[in-house]
This record gives structure tokens, sequence and C-alpha cells, in this order.
């Protein structure tokens, strides 16, 4: 187990492009594995000698493996992103809230996801999918750049034989696209929603959850049950440096997954 | 035309809440259509005079460009309004339109719309507003679309 900033060594077992840049990867712990996550939570990803960030975890929480998928977007992500079977990361965590999946039993599951925020909502769905009768309806809307920006591509339709209902949009379709073409909200418009059976989780970046949360509260839905996982410049995960601070919370520890009731407001900031 | 009876296309998002007298009118301008995958609604520079509402399916809005060929826009689905050309010069359809899947619309001959619009003004101002708001809706979209919303460098959690 690992104790504030020490990060327990774990090995990539396998590594799966997603996208261009995009990579899913799984790891088994060297050392003490890390307490088990929970759908929503993140760790801190240490590549070492270059940096350390925050990654939401990807993969369903059982056994002591972690898979985590990362976006190369700088120098850390993009040596996590180069790493290959065999090699050692280091990892802190799990940390923050969760996606309370439990306190969505019995009604309709509304998943939100635009881009690389499928990954953080995945553990969601693997548990919802893994508890069949648990949900009214597992409703999963995704929106993407183009088809080729999707991540977790090839476990949409054994999601949709599992029971979800998976819709998918892009903004740029290419050759043989037959699915939608447009913004994510644009699925929420058109879903057959009841808005007051429905508990929604959105993830992807932040104008793209406003929005979608936005959309959600404007069908119906109390805004106290759209949860959104909102990103600042976590840096010790332990609510002691204040990087991430967003108003009056911590986000390492008050978030990422905070209501949209407590988010919108604090959004709305421009200087937060 | 044929005509639909008003109570099915009063059902519609686009219908939804007009008078009944109102109703009647415009399902006298209707016709029920089907398509099937890859029927062509309309092509771009076309002469526009058809406001199609989609009761079921998909249609893709498209551009055809050298290179790549067809080039989707935008697709509307079930509840939503296709064809917004006719509403002003030159009247002709700026993009093309394709049934991506099986599909059925009330189509509306605009000719005949235009002038019930014109004879009763209170419809007229209705259709507007409903019009105006598709318009501000996909004006919307497409400006939130143009910030390239998915591939900004905020993914869930901050990475330096």
């Amino acid at each position: 187990m690992t104790t504030g900033f020490i990060p327990a060594r774990y090995r990539i077992t396998e590594r799966y492009g997603e996208t261009h840049d995009t990579v899913t990867l799984a790891m088994q712990p060297v050392d003490e594995p890390i307490p088990a996550h929970r759908p929503g939570q993140f760790t801190m990803l240490y590549a070492f000698g270059v940096g350390e960030v925050p990654i939401s975890v990807s993969g369903e929480p059982s056994g002591y493996g972690l898979i985590q998928t990362i976006r190369s977007v700088g120098a850390v992500t993009a040596a996590l992103c180069a790493t290959s079977p065999g090699q050692l990361i280091g990892v802190r965590g799990p940390y923050g809230t969760d996606w309370d999946l439990p306190s969505a039993a019995g009604r309709d599951l509304v998943i939100v996801a635009g881009g690389i925020g499928l990954a953080p909502l995945r553990p969601a769905v693997v548990a919802a999918l893994a508890s069949p009768g648990a949900f009214r309806r597992i409703l999963i809307l995704i929106g993407a750049r183009s088809p080729a920006e999707l991540v977790f591509a090839g476990q949409l339709d054994s999601w949709r034989e599992r029971g979800a209902d998976v819709r998918v949009t892009v903004d740029r379709a290419s050759s043989g696209w037959t699915g939608n073409v447009g913004l994510v909200t644009q699925l929420i418009d058109r879903a057959d929603l009841d808005p007051a059976q429905t508990t929604a989780m959105v993830c992807g970046p932040e104008l793209m959850m406003r929005l979608s949360a936005q959309a959600l509260c404007a069908r119906g839905v109390a805004p106290s049950r759209v949860r959104v996982s909102l990103e600042r410049n976590m840096r010790c995960g332990l609510a002691e440096c204040g990087h991430c601070q967003l108003g009056p919370l911590l986000l390492c520890r008050d978030g990422p997954v905070v209501g949209f009731d407590q988010a919108a407001p604090l959004l709305a900031i421009r200087e937060l | 035309m044929n005509g639909v009876a008003p109570g099915a296309l009063a059902n519609h998002e686009f219908v939804r809440g007009l008078a009944d007298r109102h109703v009647a009118l415009l399902a006298g301008a209707a016709t029920l259509v089907t398509f099937e995958p890859g029927h062509r609604l309309f092509e771009e520079g076309g002469q526009a005079s058809s406001l199609w509402l989609i009761r079921s399916g998909h249609v893709a809005l498209d551009l055809h460009v050298a290179g790549p060929g067809r080039l989707i826009v935008e697709t509307i689905g079930s509840g939503e309004a296709i064809g917004l050309s006719w509403q002003g010069p030159p009247f002709r359809w700026q993009f093309g339109a394709e049934a991506v899947h099986p599909t059925t619309a009330f189509e509306l001959d605009t000719g005949v719309l235009t002038d019930f619009c014109d004879a009763d003004p209170e419809l007229g101002y209705l259709i507007v507003r409903r019009l105006l708001a598709v318009a501000l809706h996909r004006l919307h979209a497409t400006r939130i679309r143009m910030l390239d919303l998915y591939a900004s460098s905020h993914p869930p959690v901050s990475l330096p």
C-alpha cells in the first residue's frame, strides 16, 4: 500500500492503443497493491524520471491489477503512453470521490461521455452491466471528434448485447459511418428520458460536461442527480497542496466527481 | 397532397401545442413519406420546396466535395425537422440529404404552408417561431462544434 507520496511499483502487462494518441495500460503490482478503487476515482501515475500525473482508473475494481487509459498531451503522459509491457511505473491512490453507482440502483442510469471521458465512466458501465436488473435502464451516450477517436470502440457492441442502449455521435464522419453526426447534447435532446427516475454521470472536457449537464437539466433531471467529473491541477492527491482548488473544493479529495448542483455555480465563475 | 391524420401530426415535436385548427390545416399540406436507406431527399442547389418532420429514422445532411466525396454535416433524427432553405433567398438547398436508416416523415409542401401562413398570420407567427427555434438550435450546435469539443487539452483529470 502507498503512504503519502511514495508510489507503489506496478509493471505494465498489456498495452492497447485506443486511438492515435490514447492508450490503455494494464498493470500488476510489484509491491503491495494500492487499495481497490471505486468507479470514478483516480490515481497518480509516475513515469520514473519524468513526472507524475493524475489519471482516472478505467478498469473494473477487481483483483490487484489496474487498468488506466491515458491520452498523450504532455511530457509525462507521453512517457506513460510510450511504456511497453515489462516496464515499471509508480502508482499512488486511489484518490477522490466516485460515481456513487449504488445510489442510482433502481433508476435509469444515463452515462454521457465525450472523447476520453468514457475512460473514467467505464468502471461504472462495467459495474452496472455486471448487475442485471439493478437499474431500470442503462443509456450510454458517447460523443467523439471522429469514429477513429472513439475509445473502447471494440467494447460497445458487447455492452449493447448485455442490455445497454449505446448511442454514438461524432463531429466528423468518415467514409462508411452510418451513425449520428452532431453534438453529444443532441443525443440527450433525442433520448427518451424519464427525468424523475434518471441519474446521470457525465465526463469529458469541461465545456462538454457543462453543456451536457445543462441539457440533462433542461430535460428535467435534477442537478443533484447529474454528476460530473471535474479536473483541475491535481498534484498531491492528499488535499494538502491546494493546486486543485475549485472554490471551496479541493478536487483531489472533494472531487473529481461532484453533483452538478454543486459544480454549476463554480463553473460559472471565470477566475476559477 | 394526400393529407395526413391531424392526430398523427399533432404528436410531432414541431407541431405539438398548436391549436387543433392549425394542426388540421398543416395536416392538409402534409404527406406521410417513407425512405429507404440511401434515398436522396434533396440535392444541393435544387429548388427548396419541402419541409420534413422526421417521425422515425435518421437523415444525414451532406455536401459532395472533390476528394473525400460525401461529407456528412449532421444527422437529423426523430422529432426533428429538416429542410429550412425554402425560407429565404436563393430558395435552394444548401446541402443534400440522404436517409441513413429506414425513415418516415411528414413532408409539408412549403408553397401550401406559406399560403396558409399568409392567410392566417397567427399560424404564420407560430410557424416562424418554431422554424427560428430549429435554426437557433442548429446555430448553437454548430458554434459549439467549431470549438472542437472533444479534442481540447482538457481530459477528465489534469495532465501536464
